[in-house]
């Protein structure tokens, strides 16, 4: 077969849709909206209804009020901010934090970082599949407990949390109630009236949009304390100059990010991969079989070392976990977390589809990757058990 | 990861892989593993009269594992028996384009053919006897 080069990495970005390019070039150059939207002339005034258009494009795909929509740098800062933040503002109320083992790097050292400050940080546990208990939330929840922060989209399984529920029990107890919602927009629906939650961290360049540009989500009546300062802009919670051609592109993508149309497709494509790829001996899923988003799936190859598979399908744009963390040669925490050993953690890949995924993509994808598991079956032939279990 | 070329063409195309097939004369097997540098090594190594006939190996682990577990078979082919302990990986390393924090699994190549010295030692006494 002729050699190709294949992007099945979509989890960790996605190239920006033609339609998102046109729309930021038009913010770009002499006859672009180029100004600075903070300024009072006709050019500032323009820049600003691009701003306004993208601010309510992207409130309309999560089904929240405009000015709920504050524009960060992307999902990391709005991560940093929500915890950060609401700690920080919310001292009166406690000084406890909850999130889970298997979050996101940003959301994880975040929390580090608040309990190196002296805040406490319970983790709380989850079952095999990686899906967060309900019960151990509600036990792990104290009379000081400021903030619960969960992911929406496991970014390396995929994985599923139950928002309404767990935004529901947070409701209850009156604990504020975080969202990592980077991996969501245009996958699975997403509308924070559903959802009983307070802030949302979301980012563009995982929905066909820009690098370097996101938002949180506070929910209005509720105040963080900001981490930049020095113009006011974003009602104080995050000055700077806002990146005009950037936020159109934010804006567009997710008008044109539709879970209901995408969702389908998405499923179609990973489903025809893991047809293809569950008939291999020694291969397994991790994450849950339903609970689930369309475009990620996550999968251990027993016997055959990571990085060597990484390196041999070397035509196959993969991921060994979260994309942040691909150069680092430890296993990935969120598949340890989920009961696997070390070997066979680093014997999973992460494939992640997206809207140009093509099923001769998959069919590609699919004999490729059973030539280099087998030829590296071969060369650890006889190999102990412990490359197994 | 970047590899050298020489990794790359090692890893992806090594030679001596598999197994000798069985009742062939002289044959000796050595292994070893760490699993927590998530490494295993086995040589088997065929010896006449104190040279190195032929080598082959199988082995679980990273492309510069492979590369350097590669390279030592080729090495190793053709020399004297004693040359099971002179692989001399550490010196190797900068040579391979292993990064020094892979060092650890460089050595357990090191102790795959140094086992299979013993097993031909103890076959070297026995046939003595």
């Amino acid at each position: 077969m002729e050699a190709k080069k294949i992007y099945l990495d979509y989890a960790a970005t996605t190239p920006v849709d033609p339609e998102v390019v046109e729309a930021m070039i038009q913010c770009l150059g002499p006859d672009g909206d180029y100004a600075n939207s903070s300024s009072s002339h006709f050019f500032g005034k323009s820049a600003k209804v691009r701003i306004d258009t993208a601010r309510g494009q992207i409130a309309a795909r999560i089904g929240a009020e405009v000015d709920s929509i504050c524009f960060t740098s992307g999902a990391t800062e709005s991560d940093n901010m929500a915890l950060i933040g609401t700690m920080n503002a919310n001292q009166h109320r406690g000084r406890h934090l909850i999130t889970s083992t298997l979050e996101h790097k940003a959301v994880l050292d975040t929390a580090n970082a608040l309990k190196d400050q002296g805040f406490e940080v319970t983790f709380v546990d989850h079952d095999e599949h990686g899906v967060i208990s309900t019960q151990q939330l509600a036990t792990a929840i104290r009379n000081d407990t400021v903030l619960v922060s969960i992911m929406h989209v496991n970014n390396e399984t995929g994985v599923l949390q139950d928002l309404a529920v767990l935004g529901e029990l947070c409701r209850e107890r009156g604990v504020l109630f975080h969202v990592d919602a980077a991996q969501s927009v245009g996958k699975v629906p997403l509308n924070v009236a559903d959802f009983s939650v307070d802030l949302v961290s979301l980012t563009a360049h995982k929905a066909y949009g820009p690098m370097g540009i996101g938002a949180l989500y506070i929910r209005k009546g509720m105040k963080i304390a900001p981490m930049t300062y020095g113009g006011e802009q974003e009602w104080g919670y995050r000055s700077g100059t806002l990146a005009t051609h950037q936020i159109a592109g934010f804006g567009k993508a997710f008008a044109l990010a539709d879970p209901d149309q995408e969702g389908p497709l998405l499923a179609a494509r990973r489903d025809q991969l893991w047809a293809g790829l569950k008939v291999i001996e020694g291969v397994s899923l991790n994450g849950h079989a339903t609970k689930r988003s369309p475009h990620i799936l996550n999968v251990t190859f027993a016997g055959v070392e990571g990085e060597s598979l990484r390196t041999s399908l070397a035509d196959v744009a993969i991921s060994a976990g979260s994309a942040c963390n691909s150069d680092v040669p430890d296993p990935s925490h969120v598949l340890r977390g989920m009961g696997l050993s070390d070997a066979l953690a680093s014997s999973s890949l992460r494939f992640s589809v997206g809207r140009f995924t093509t099923e001769t993509d998959i069919d590609y994808v699919l004999s490729r990757v059973r030539e280099e598991v087998l030829r590296l079956r071969e060369l650890a032939s006889g190999a102990p058990d412990w490359t197994v279990s | 990861m970047d590899y050298e070329p020489e990794v790359k063409k090692r890893f992806l195309s090594p030679n001596r892989v598999k197994s000798f097939e069985e009742g062939i004369v002289g044959v000796v097997t050595g292994e070893s593993s760490d699993r927590t540098l998530n490494v295993w090594v086995r040589f088997q190594v065929q010896a006449i009269n104190g040279l190195i006939r032929a080598i082959r190996f199988n082995v679980y682990g990273c492309p510069y594992t492979v590369a350097a577990v590669d390279w030592a078979a080729e090495w190793l082919e053709g020399r004297e028996t004693g040359a099971l302990l002179d692989l001399g990986m550490i010196d190797r390393r900068k040579e391979l384009g292993v990064p020094v924090d892979r060092l650890g699994k460089l050595l357990l190549i090191e102790d795959a053919a140094a086992a299979c010295q013993k097993k031909l030692e103890r076959l070297t006494t026995q046939d003595g006897n």
